[in-house]
């Protein structure tokens, strides 16, 4: 079925002098933005700074004051709103599922207002189930019966489900906890790359920025101070601000000074000692985590995360050996074994019990 | 106390088919009417304290005074009995429609809209289901109420389960009252244990967060 789109594909997004006013608080301060085509641009900026509000102007959630936006060289102005949001994907940190439909029907429901026949949705559904790794006998369950980044999947999935040339996303992440929200974004750059469509991403996390990002524009009290390719930004800073948030002054400094344990983060809340592959589900479901390091009697027996733990029989067969070091080992060489062995975490482990996790990117961010 | 001289004396099992047939159709009207009000009153905020205070001010009527008042508009019998169950029930039906509606969870309703629904599609499939739950603890209330005016209406000969302890009274006999008014009461008991259900069943359904 063919969806009629306002526009196929997008050469510019472009905002021109947008303005937006609260009362006396000026959230966005003339602004001026372009955005090409296929790009991903992330929009960052300490909380206040107007980032959310200039991206809901994109999609008319918020009506500039001054100031105007085009798409492909239109006015948004032109179209009708109810098509313009259908042709713009829309992700929000709250992620914002409605609680009484099933996963299916939350991604399908726009098709179904676009008038799709229920072959076609079941198909297109659990296309995009795929997509976002998600099992296909996902479609029949409530959003409360899912973890928080199994909801930010049928998020991001419900988001794609029209094809929209066009991605707006409110710091998808931004709820979820580290290891997940790495996983995540390694997924999201996967589908990004299949999809290559242009994306709006407002994040307030530099790392994430940098990982996903094409160009970065950098927002502060409702302007925009600087909009560039991460190495421009890095090596040509507008100004202090600039050169704060993207950490210059902190690269390399003394990595061989480093130690595992001064950059592995906390393990304890992925620890469980459990028999069985059903008792881990639950477990992992209570606690709204998509990973685990399994000890038997205190002492590591494997990790695994919730996706290898559906698609296997028994626990035994989802468990995996990580990669392990002590504490006093040196950062260097953890980080140079982890690169060789094409792992991106490694089990940080004292007297056989696990008491930290190496992850390779967060390392390397900290680090930057 | 011989219970089954007073059921087939007082014809217990046709009394209890007309109190039922009064009182679905009684329910059935005031939910229609309840629950389109409920969304008239949506669609137009300003109207609903007004509206609210009429039918609050309905509420105050005794029941008797009510049906005394409706005799000479809709005569002796069912109408005027189904009438006023009918005003009495619209007024919870329809601030609970109202409220559910008004009150569902702005973030749900931004999401709607920023995804491309219509003003009418965020009514029809995030608003109004969403509203379900409460909507139905409304109904409840009105069966409880219904079942109430219904019996009363034995008064004003509607027939029903009232007219029999009316002639209990007339005749002075004890155990024709106790014998209806129980069953009445078991009666009232077990709708109200169904529509708890029903309204368990919704709010499993789409009250979860």
């Amino acid at each position: 079925m063919v969806i009629e789109m306002l526009f196929r594909r997008i050469e510019t997004v472009e905002l021109r002098d947008v303005t937006k006013r609260y009362g006396d608080f000026t959230a966005v301060d003339h602004v001026n933005l372009e955005i090409i085509g296929g790009e991903l641009l992330i929009l960052i900026g300490p909380s206040g700074s107007g980032k959310t509000t200039l991206l809901r102007t994109i999609n008319r959630l918020i009506e500039p004051d001054e100031g105007e936006v085009f798409i492909n060289g239109r006015n948004i102005k032109e179209f009708d709103v109810v098509k313009l949001r259908r042709s713009i994907g829309y992700v929000i940190q709250q992620i914002g599922l409605f609680p009484h439909m099933t996963v299916k029907d939350n991604i399908g429901l726009l098709l179904k207002l676009e008038g799709w026949s229920e072959e076609e949705i079941d198909k297109r559904v659990k296309e995009l189930l795929h997509l976002v790794a998600l099992p296909e006998d996902f479609v029949t369950r409530y959003p409360h019966q899912l973890s928080g980044g199994q909801q930010q999947r049928v998020g991001l999935a419900r988001a794609l489900a029209l094809n929209p040339p066009l991605l707006l996303m409110d710091e998808p992440f931004g709820a979820l906890d580290p290891i997940l929200r790495k996983q995540l974004q390694e997924e999201f750059l996967r589908i990004k790359e299949v999809l290559g469509r242009t994306i709006v991403f407002v994040t307030h996390d530099i790392e994430e920025a940098f990982k996903l990002g094409d160009r970065i524009a950098i927002m502060r009290d409702g302007r925009l101070v600087q909009v560039g390719y991460p190495d421009e930004l890095v090596l040509n800073p507008a100004d202090e601000f600039v050169a704060k948030l993207v950490n210059v002054d902190k690269k390399f400094k003394h990595l061989d000074t480093l130690k595992v344990k001064d950059l592995m983060v906390d393990v304890e809340k992925y620890i469980v000692e459990v028999q069985r592959k059903d008792e881990l589900l639950q477990w992992m479901r209570d606690k709204n985590i998509e990973f685990a390091v399994i000890v038997e009697k205190g002492a590591l027996k494997g990790v695994t995360d919730l996706k290898s733990l559906l698609k296997s029989q028994d626990l035994e067969e989802a468990l995996m050996e990580p990669l392990v070091f002590s504490p006093g080992d040196s950062l260097a060489s953890a980080l140079a074994e982890m690169k060789r062995r094409n792992a991106f975490l490694g089990v940080v482990v004292e007297r056989e019990k696990p008491v930290g996790i190496l992850l390779a990117n967060e390392v390397l961010l900290k680090l930057l | 106390m011989d219970i089954r001289w007073v059921w087939e004396s007082q014809n217990l099992a046709q009394r209890t088919l007309e109190h039922l047939r009064m009182f679905g159709i009684a329910l059935a009207l005031s939910v229609v009417i309840g629950v389109l009000l409920g969304l008239y009153l949506y669609r137009r905020p300003k109207l609903a304290p007004i509206a609210f205070n009429v039918l609050n001010i309905l509420e105050t009527v005794p029941t008797l005074a009510l049906l005394v008042l409706l005799l000479p508009v809709l005569g002796l019998g069912e109408k005027p009995t189904i009438a006023a169950s009918v005003i009495y029930s619209i007024l919870p039906i329809a601030r609970n429609t109202y409220t559910g509606l008004t009150s569902v969870e702005r973030s749900y309703i931004e999401v709607a809209e920023a995804i491309g629904l219509s003003e009418r599609e965020v009514l029809l499939k995030v608003r109004f289901p969403l509203a379900l739950p409460l909507i139905a603890a409304g109904v409840r209330i009105a069966v409880v109420f219904t079942m109430g005016v219904v019996t009363l209406g034995g008064l004003i000969a509607a027939g029903g389960l009232g007219a029999p302890i009316q002639t209990g009274i007339h005749l002075y006999d004890r155990d024709i009252i106790i014998v209806t008014g129980l069953w009445v009461g078991a009666l009232a008991l077990i709708l109200d244990g169904v529509a708890a259900l029903i309204e368990r069943y919704l709010r499993d359904r789409y009250g979860r967060r």
